[in-house]
């Protein structure tokens, strides 16, 4: 394997506050959506295995739900910059409709509102703040714009109580996979040495 | 399996692979905001209908490339359905139609309404998207993207370079996998091992990003102004497609 280059030619030096992209930022905020669009398509395969078990459990599926919502959160948690939580989920979800999705354009849709919503944590922060509750805030915030997108596009007729209990299976998921997995999954990588040149 | 679309040069010279992948894309995203206001069925099978026969008559997609595409629609709609059926609002409102009863379960005729509506609703939003895909390119999307819509270039680009290394993650993936059977980890759908596989499917990704990177920044990227290699223009093919979209959507709107 050839070394890890750790900064790239025309800016060596950029500190965690520093907003300007430097290509790496943009490459590797791409390539974390573009591998999650691969997650995706073969995990909307799992995805529609579970369904005859979700017809009769409706809310048990939905604690995986959260897995859609990565990239929003482990993007800008490794880039730290403006932007990454929604370049990184929009591509991902570009990705796995280009690679052919279940649910055609509206891949398109459901990627834009769960990164916009994370993006919007994060930029209240002024991408300052990474502690847990932080990720875990911009987990659930996302998880809550994809569940209202869901109810107004796909459940509009479902009973209140069903939706309620979506909800909370979402936030739970969301905290356990999206802000818990993402720190894991960015704790490995800087394990195996790929993050150098990013802020801790 | 893991192979992005590779549209054939029938499919890329057909009338819809030759219009503006923003104008496709701008009609793919209406159709689905019209279809979330529609209620019914019929409506959203006629639409379905009409993208298909697009699909296959204006787009040259060939027929069985197109039916693959749609096969994971079966499911998707009839999960919706499923579980609208099962656990409408109406079923509970004791003035609905009651259909069937079976212990604590009561089924009514709104329910079964709003379960094939929804059911409906997704089959359409699904052909639509299958066939944007089925006549897009990728690149020309990025090139319309950047060119028309005027996004940043810094990043469509980037994105795009980075959508090219899927097959080499597909690649990456079987790789790894092979390594750990050669370690003797022969069951590799335990939760903890596809973790494991999705770290260094990461791990190649982002010293893969490293090296474009580099290579990128090496030929000056995205440092000045950008001549263009593949210059797009709007042609009246565009402007045609676009009000037929429209008017599709407009006449199954306003169609009661």
């Amino acid at each position: 394997m050839t070394p890890v280059p750790a900064s790239n030619a025309s800016q060596s030096v950029a500190s965690p506050a520093e907003s300007r992209w430097r290509t790496r930022d943009i490459l590797v905020a791409a390539v974390i959506g573009v591998a999650f669009g691969v997650v995706f398509w073969a995990w909307g395969l799992a995805w529609s295995l579970f369904e005859p078990l979700n017809a009769a459990f409706p809310v048990a599926r939905d604690l995986l739900y959260a897995v859609w919502l990565v990239p929003a959160v482990l993007a800008p948690l490794v880039i730290r910059k403006p932007g990454a939580a929604l370049f990184a989920e929009l591509v991902a979800a570009g990705v796995s409709a280009l690679l052919g999705s279940a649910w055609g354009v509206d891949t398109l849709l459901s990627g834009f509102v769960q990164g916009a919503a994370a993006e919007l944590v994060f930029a209240f922060t002024l991408y300052r703040l990474w502690s847990f509750a932080v990720l875990s805030i911009a987990a659930i915030a996302s998880a809550a714009a994809a569940w209202v997108h869901d109810w107004v596009l796909y459940y509009p007729d479902v009973a209140l109580d069903l939706q309620v209990a979506r909800g909370i299976a979402m936030a739970v998921s969301a905290v356990v996979i999206v802000a818990a997995g993402s720190r894991a999954l960015a704790g490995s990588l800087r394990r195996a040495g790929v993050l150098e040149g990013f802020p801790d | 399996m893991l192979t992005p679309i590779d549209l054939t040069v029938a499919q890329e010279r057909s009338l819809l692979g030759r219009t503006n992948p923003l104008v496709k894309l701008g009609l793919a995203l209406a159709w689905l905001v019209g279809l979330a206001v529609i209620h019914d069925p019929v409506r959203p099978l006629l639409l379905a209908v009409v993208a298909v026969m697009a699909g296959l008559a204006l787009g040259r997609i060939p027929p069985a490339r197109l039916f693959r595409g749609l096969v994971p629609l079966g499911m998707a709609a009839l999960s919706i359905a499923v579980a609208t059926l099962v656990f409408a609002a109406a079923n509970t409102d004791p003035t609905a139609h009651e259909l069937l009863r079976v212990g604590p379960l009561r089924i009514t005729r709104e329910a079964v309404a709003a379960a094939a509506a929804l059911g409906a609703r997704v089959i359409a939003i699904v052909s639509t998207g299958v066939v944007f895909a089925q006549t897009t390119d990728p690149t020309r999307l990025v090139d319309a993207l950047v060119q028309q819509a005027r996004l940043p270039e810094r990043f469509a680009y980037g994105a795009l370079a980075a959508y090219q290394a899927v097959p080499r993650l597909g690649q990456d993936l079987a790789t790894l996998r092979q390594a750990r059977r050669v370690r003797g980890v022969a069951r590799t759908w335990r939760p903890r091992l596809l973790v494991g596989l999705l770290v260094g499917l990461l791990v190649r990704a982002i010293r893969h990003a490293d090296q474009l990177a580099l290579a990128m920044d090496a030929r000056a990227f995205g440092s000045g102004p950008r001549t263009t290699f593949r210059p797009l223009r709007w042609q009246w093919t565009d402007l045609a497609v676009a009000v037929a979209g429209v008017a599709i959507l407009a006449a199954s709107l306003a169609r009661r």
